[in-house]
């Protein structure tokens, strides 16, 4: 464990909303994604966030921070809509979109926006601690 | 005239400054395709080095990140870069604090009054 334990942890956040920002640019990216009827829709990604268990002795528990354990997908049968001028129009006229909403993702994306800056704020705040800790014995 | 703790700092800062100009070539090739971030390891060998006695012998090593790679084959994040350069430098400040304390030390000692 580091002496300045607090950048890891805050470090595990900035990395945990980065992956899930990837994954918010992924499902935005892919909002339009057409499959044709026969085949599986664009699934939504969603990170699963969890705590680490801290190695710290003192005090136990605290300072595992977060990391991004698995991503599960959204809904392969996706969004059927009608469609027969599209060229992957089965004879229905269906085709399939991807299950998502563009104001669910947005908002996503706003969260993790913020909880990103959050961990900066703190990481801002401990650096300044830290340094009048080391500035202590000074002159 | 360095005792051992002084030449332990030095050590210490030499593998603080190695880390911080790798970071500053990780951060300077965030785009370059194919670059793998590189990452200094110098503590282990210290430990190693003051167990004899020795400091100066300190290995600074560097090694490849083994990070995911993005689509162009680079695996440098800044924000990983960016914490890992704040710790460096604190750790940088703290050294250099301890070796002024040493100085301060020396420098009370050689004086004439007080």
């Amino acid at each position: 464990m580091s002496i300045f334990p607090v950048l890891n942890t805050s470090g595990s956040g900035l990395r945990t909303f980065r992956i899930w920002m990837d994954a918010i640019a992924d499902n935005i990216a892919n909002i339009n994604t057409v499959r044709p009827f026969d085949e599986e829709a664009f699934q939504a990604r969603f990170i699963v966030a969890q705590a680490v268990r801290s190695d710290h002795q003192n005090p136990p528990g605290v300072g595992g921070g977060s990391r991004a354990a698995a991503v599960l997908f959204g809904d392969p049968q996706g969004r059927v809509r009608y469609e027969p001028g599209h060229p992957y129009a089965n004879e229905q006229g269906l085709v399939r979109y991807p299950d998502m909403d563009l104001g669910d993702q947005m908002t996503q994306l706003l969260m993790a926006q913020r909880a990103y800056q959050l961990n900066l704020a703190v990481i801002d705040r401990a650096r300044d601690s830290y340094l009048q800790a080391i500035q202590i014995n000074g002159r | 005239m360095l005792d051992l703790a002084m030449r332990a700092i030095q050590a210490s800062l030499d593998g603080l400054a190695a880390r911080q100009r790798l970071i500053a070539e990780n951060l300077a090739n965030v785009d370059t395709p194919g670059y793998l971030a590189a990452r200094v390891s110098f503590e282990d060998s210290l430990v190693e080095a003051l167990k004899d006695g020795a400091p100066e012998t300190t290995a600074i090593n560097a090694t490849h990140s083994l990070d995911p790679t993005r689509m162009n084959g680079n695996n440098v994040n800044v924000d990983d870069e960016n914490v890992l350069l704040i710790e460096t430098g604190l750790r940088f400040q703290l050294a250099v604090e301890s070796m002024n304390n040493k100085f301060r030390i020396l420098h009370q000692s050689i004086r004439r009054d007080t």
